[in-house]
């Protein structure tokens, strides 16, 4: 992963989940009502944030890796040679 | 041994409670290695953590929910809060003539007595009585945590409206015969919701209740 903060989100993101699992996990052990509450309310909300953290993390690195931008079928030899002579010319090579 | 511990689940709830625990333990075993080891985030390493915080999380969401709404159903999680302690002990009282101890010895009520009478049968029923609890929990947590044993030194317990007959007929039918010679003289009184069943067979919680008004009565 090249995006430093990706690293941290990723970092942030599994501290997250286990604050989460902690608290579902004694919700269904000790099954009180307010525990119950805190675990469906903030629990959950701590786990859907942990993952949209992860998947942006991923989506950062996917950019600084320049992965997203260039699909990979376009940039194949095979397929700028059938695309023929009015296909655009490919980049040059850096 | 994992077969036998599954063979010792007795219903659908500890069953999905035991997916549920599996599913937080896989999770926070891959949250804990990744925090151990930091590992360079290559693919196998974000598939693993997609796993341990995407997928097995979901699982653990879905049927932890399932299962934490399938006991909030039952007496025991009803009778949790301790000022239902007198409510709870007499309908577990084999020696009870109360409604809730004869309806609660009744297997077709069975653990979710409570439930079944003080559950609103609306199309949104469920959900209405889940906001309800709701409420309950609000108000036991601003008005009754800090009151003494059963909730003595508590505002006295009633409900938020008053109880419909429609919850007793569910298994009570008002067009059988037996029912329509007993209530002759108040049948359409009763369709027309004048009169309800508790006002008359009024001995719902009268344990409960009787406890709850000397302990008024002692606090004067």
């Amino acid at each position: 992963m090249k995006h430093r903060m990706a690293k941290q989100m990723v970092l942030f993101s599994v501290i997250g989940t286990m604050v989460a699992m902690g608290f579902m996990a004694s919700s269904i052990i000790f099954p009180l009502p307010l525990l119950l509450v805190l675990a469906m309310s903030i629990g959950q909300g701590i786990a859907i944030f942990a993952l949209a953290l992860f998947l942006l993390a991923v989506a950062l690195d996917l950019q600084s890796s320049g992965v997203a931008y260039i699909p990979a079928d376009e940039t194949a030899p095979e397929a700028v040679a059938e695309a023929g002579p009015e296909a655009p010319p490919a980049p040059p090579a850096t | 041994m994992l077969g036998t511990a599954v063979l010792h689940l007795q219903s659908t709830e500890q069953l999905l409670k035991a997916i549920a625990l599996a599913c937080a333990a896989l999770s926070v075993a891959i949250g804990a290695w990744y925090l151990i080891r930091r590992p360079h985030l290559h693919r196998v390493t974000k598939t693993l953590l997609l796993l341990g915080l995407g997928v097995f999380p979901l699982i653990v969401s879905l049927t932890g929910n399932i299962a934490s709404f399938e006991y909030t159903l039952t007496r025991p999680f009803c009778g949790s809060c301790h000022v239902m302690g007198p409510y709870l002990r007499d309908a577990e009282d084999p020696k009870s003539n109360s409604l809730a101890a004869m309806h609660s010895r009744n297997h077709k009520f069975g653990e979710n007595s409570c439930y079944t009478c003080h559950a609103d049968y609306q199309m949104f029923g469920a959900i209405t009585t889940k906001m309800n609890g709701m409420r309950h929990l609000f108000k036991y947590v601003t008005e009754y945590a800090s009151t003494g044993p059963d909730g003595q030194g508590g505002p006295p317990i009633h409900l938020y409206k008053p109880f419909k007959s429609e919850a007793c007929m569910q298994c009570h039918s008002m067009t059988a015969k037996k029912y329509l010679e007993q209530h002759a003289d108040q049948v359409e009184q009763m369709r027309s919701g004048d009169v309800a069943c508790i006002d008359c067979h009024n001995e719902v919680h009268p344990l409960a209740l009787s406890r709850r008004a000397t302990a008024r009565r002692e606090e004067r």
